[in-house]
Formats: C-alpha cells, structure tokens, sequence
C-alpha cells in the first residue's frame, strides 16, 4: 500500500490538474509539496476529520500560488471530490487559481501576498487566549516576505509569545520577476526570523525526515518564542526541465511537456 | 458621544469574555475604562494597522468577537484591502470604529483628515456602514454592530455638535430617522448623516421651515423610503463631512437615478474633491471646502435659482 500523503502522488495530481486546466503556477506548487506532505500526514490534527472543528490545527497557506498542490492533500483527506480536480479551472467550477477560504480545508484567501500570515496569528492568539493547545502552521513564499504586513505580524506574534504558531518559509528563491537575491535581497531569513525573536532552524525543505524532526522538535520546544522553519527548496522540484526555472511560474503544459513531466513522475 | 461609545464596548466586553478591543497604538484616554474594567481583553497591536485587521479576522474565525478601532485614514482607508479580504470575502463579524472622519483632525492635514471612506467602503460587499451623528444614533448604532453578526464600520466624525435625538433611536437598520418635520412645505427635505445632521437642522430652519431626516446607516439604505422622498418633494438636499463623490449623496442619487417619471433634483453637498490647502480649525476647513452654515445656505439657494 502507498504511503498516505505521497509527495510524487501529489505532484501527479498537480500536474493532472494544471493540464486539465491549462493553468499556471506549477513550479510554485511543486516547490512546497513536501511541506504539505509532512504537515497533513503526521502532524495537523483534525478532530474527527472535521476541516472546520473548533479545535483542529490551523494551516495557512499564505503563499496562495501553491494551492494546487494543497488541493490534491484536500482530496485525499476526502473534503473535495475528484471530480473537481478533473474539472479544474473549469468555468463555475468552485477551486480557483489561488486559496481560497471558502474552500473546505483552506483556511485563507491568499494570494494577494501578506495577508495570510496575520491571519494565523490572529488565529495562533485565539489559541492562546483559548487554552486550548491548537498550532498554527503558515506556510509563505520567501518572495511573500517582501510584504510589510509579514514583518508586522512577525513582531506581534513574538510580543504575545505565540509558541503555537510555526512560520513555514518555502524558500525557493524565486518570485515572480526572477531570483529574490536580485529582486529584493533577503539575506538570510533564518537570521532575520531570529532577531524578531523566534526559534528559527532550517531544513532541506523535500527532506521529509528532516521537516518532520524539525517540526516535532519545534513544536515540543514551547519556550514562549513563536518558531520559523526556513525550507530551502527548489522551484519545480520533481520534474528535471521544471527545477529552478522561474518560467514555470507563468508556462502552461502543451501535450509534449504534459507527457514529459508525468513520464518522470512515474519512474519517481 | 464618546462615552456613550466607551460605555458601550466596556458593557459588551463585560457581558462576553470573547469581545476583544484591538487598537493600533491609539485611544489614549478614550479606552482608560476598558483598560481598567476588562485589561485581558485589550489588545493593542502596535503601530501596525494591516496586520491588526488580519489578526481581528484570524481571532473571529476563531469564534472570537473583535472591535478594530482606528483613526479613519487608517481603519478602514490603509486596511481597505484586508477589510476586503480578510474579513469581508468571509463575512467575519468584526466591528471596525473609525475614529475622526471627515475634517476632525483639521491641523494635522491630509494624512489624517479623512473624507473618503464611505466611497471606499461602499464598494466593498458584506459590509454595513453606519455613521452615527448623535449620543442617541451612537448607542443605535453600536447596538447593531456589537451583535457581532457580520462586518460593520462605525463611523465616529465630529462627536460635539449637540444632540439631535430626543431620545432613543428604534427603526429597522437601514432607515431614515425623522429628525425635523418641519412645516408642510413640499419644495426640499434633508437628508443628512454624522455631524451634518445638526447643519441640515439649522439650514432647514433658516429656509422654509424645510423637514430633515438623518440616514444613521449608509449601507444598508432603505431605497423605498428615499424613492418616497424624491416623489414628494422637488429637490433633495444630502449634506455629509465627506466627499461629494461617493457617500450618502452618491447613495442617494443613484437610487434616484434608478426612478422613472417625475422626481427629485438631488443636490450633494459635502467636501470639495481636493484636499484641504491650509492648516485651521474644525471651522475653518468646513469654510474652505464650503459646507460651513453660510455657504450651505447659498449652495442651497442658488441651486434653486438655477432650477427655475
């Protein structure tokens, strides 16, 4: 029997959905699968399978580009059908280009850069406040940290010392123009997320051992201090003429490309 | 109107452990009681009013009850996006204040003068807009928004014009309030919202004895009533400290817009489309943008010299 949460599962369904589609964003999608992969399988709790339960575990997806990639995790936890990643960005079909909180299972509208992270700390806080033990996970893009807002909930999340709330860079390197280096450098997250005052590691983000270490001990280490998990990854990882290539932001698959990827996909 | 406002959210916060006060480092001495009476419900978020309004909706899907209180310029006019989508797409029920609309911080320029915020939030679905122009209208007003059923932006402008309402306010949400009936004449009524609401009675008396009614919500706006108004009298006169683009006159003349057969001219008057040009006082500004008693009276009368 396959292993639930398969990342190359996951990235067949990606591709499933965006040739279906003819849509855009793989290469974002594909970067974070792994990420996805370690979180639904061991480690978001869902209290009777409910996407909506008062005390499931929060995930926001603040980088909304990669949402195809959680709509194949959606699908396999059975809150959306097949047929809707068949019919993918079909005309009055419900899964659009980016998460969408009406979506069951996506907690934020995102998409529009910077809005999802505030949101799950306001979600982290409620926790808090609560007593009730739920983590917040939010995955965001690195180019995503261009936003003001992000470093705004940065330091609120570490003045109300939400140390249920995990900040899941998928640092890929690129956004939307080209590298980040070139467009607006970064430096090192790891250490910029450390003088905001959190516990800051990082991982090869498609190690699924290591993401997994690294979440179990982050979220056993309940020191006051929120926690970063900065994954370097690769842009269109999984499909060799994909990988660190930013025109797969924007490409869309044509019959030869489609058969290409998914041939590699298969022996993967 | 002021104390009504902090009499009110210290009594929700009191009757509902979930009702949080979020602020964006401002509210000085006007949340000393509901920093003394419930101090675990006040959140100040630091000068950062994006991520403040993402956190309000964060907390209220999380079945919390937050109150988002900003100046004006900055809830709802440098959040608008998150208003839009982080609370609105949901229908989250969040309470946004936005405190000194219009021209009330009239020295501190145009940064903090703010008379565009109905336009902007008008568009935005989901959301109601109300502006209340007394003590009466404010406890009206926020007895609404703190049943935290949806997004509502209250709108605190010029708070010391005097009281309109004799007494308690009750009408369906969306209602014009009679606030000045008037002598019989059919020629022009009022309607007025916030602190024009006071002008418009003072205007009406000073013409024809002329009926007023305030519109204490924006949106929701009951267009029967104002279609009813429009047929009976020839000319409605809309007054509000806010653009003349976009607010109550622009509700109002696009329901009027709608009508077929005879109906009436609707006159908006409100703040130029500029900003302010000189530094000066709460009546000042209201001078130069021409909505001070004086010249509201002139627009008034020569928009009827023009009609006949």
């Amino acid at each position: 029997m396959s292993q639930a949460f398969s990342a190359t599962a996951i990235r067949r369904a990606v591709l499933s959905m965006a040739h279906a589609g003819a849509t855009v964003h793989i290469a974002c999608a594909f970067s974070l699968v792994e990420i996805l992969a370690v979180l639904y399988r061991r480690h978001l709790r869902y209290p009777d399978n409910d996407p909506d339960g008062p005390l499931r575990d929060y995930l926001i997806l603040s980088k909304g580009h990669g949402v195809m990639a959680q709509y194949a995790c959606l699908r396999e936890k059975g809150w959306i059908p097949q047929e809707a990643l068949d019919r993918y960005f079909g005309d009055g079909t419900p899964l659009k280009g980016l998460s969408d909180a009406h979506v069951p299972g996506c907690e934020v509208t995102a998409g529009s850069l910077g809005h999802g992270l505030p949101v799950g700390v306001g979600m982290a806080l409620a926790a808090k406040l609560a007593g009730t033990g739920q983590m917040c996970y939010a995955i965001v893009g690195d180019g995503e940290m261009n936003e003001g807002t992000m470093w705004e909930a940065l330091l609120f999340a570490a003045h109300r010392r939400l140390d249920n709330l995990v900040v899941i860079v998928d640092e890929n390197g690129f956004q939307a123009m080209g590298r980040t280096a070139e467009v607006m450098g970064l430096g090192s997250l790891r250490d910029k997320f450390s003088a905001f005052g959190f516990e800051a590691v990082d991982v090869d983000g498609h190690d699924e051992a290591a993401l997994d270490g690294a979440l179990d001990a982050l979220r056993a280490n309940r020191d006051g201090r929120p926690k970063a998990l900065v994954a370097r990854t690769v842009k269109g990882k999984g499909v060799s003429f994909m990988e660190d290539d930013n025109r797969w932001h924007y490409t869309r698959l044509n019959p030869e490309t489609y058969a290409a990827a998914m041939a590699e996909l298969e022996q993967a | 109107m002021r104390n009504a406002f902090s009499d009110a959210i210290v009594a929700a916060a009191k009757a509902d452990p979930k009702v949080l006060l979020l602020t964006g480092d401002h509210g000085y001495a006007l949340f000393d009681e509901f920093r003394r009476t419930c101090p675990d419900q006040f959140v100040n978020c630091g000068v950062a009013e994006q991520n403040m309004v993402g956190v309000a909706a964060g907390l209220a899907k999380a079945g919390l009850k937050p109150i988002v209180y900003g100046l004006a310029c900055f809830v709802p006019i440098r959040t608008l996006e998150q208003i839009k989508l982080d609370v609105c797409y949901e229908e989250l029920p969040v309470v946004f204040i936005g405190d000194g609309a219009g021209l009330v911080y009239s020295s501190l320029g145009s940064s903090h003068q703010s008379a565009e915020d109905i336009a902007a939030l008008r568009a935005v679905p989901n959301i109601d807009i109300l502006s209340p122009c007394d003590v009466h209208e404010m406890r009206y007003t926020l007895a609404h928004a703190l049943r935290f059923e949806r997004p509502v932006y209250v709108r605190m402008g010029k708070s010391d014009v005097g009281t309109v309402h004799a007494g308690p306010c009750a009408a369906p949400l969306g209602e014009l309030l009679p606030v000045r009936t008037g002598g019989g004449t059919r020629d022009t009524a009022f309607i007025a919202t916030g602190s024009m609401v006071r002008s418009a009675m003072d205007l009406a008396g000073s013409l024809e004895d002329n009926p007023v009614w305030s519109a204490p919500s924006i949106k929701p706006l009951h267009a029967g009533q104002i279609e009813a108004l429009a047929r009976e009298f020839d000319q409605l006169v809309v007054l509000e400290e806010h653009n003349r683009m976009g607010g109550l006159g622009g509700a109002v003349a696009e329901i009027v817009a709608g009508m077929r057969g005879p109906r009436a001219q609707v006159l908006r008057l409100g703040v130029d489309d500029r900003f302010s040009r000189f530094n000066g006082s709460w009546d000042y500004l209201r001078r130069e943008h021409g909505i001070d008693p004086d010249a509201l009276r002139a627009r008034v009368l020569q928009s009827r010299s023009e009609g006949r």
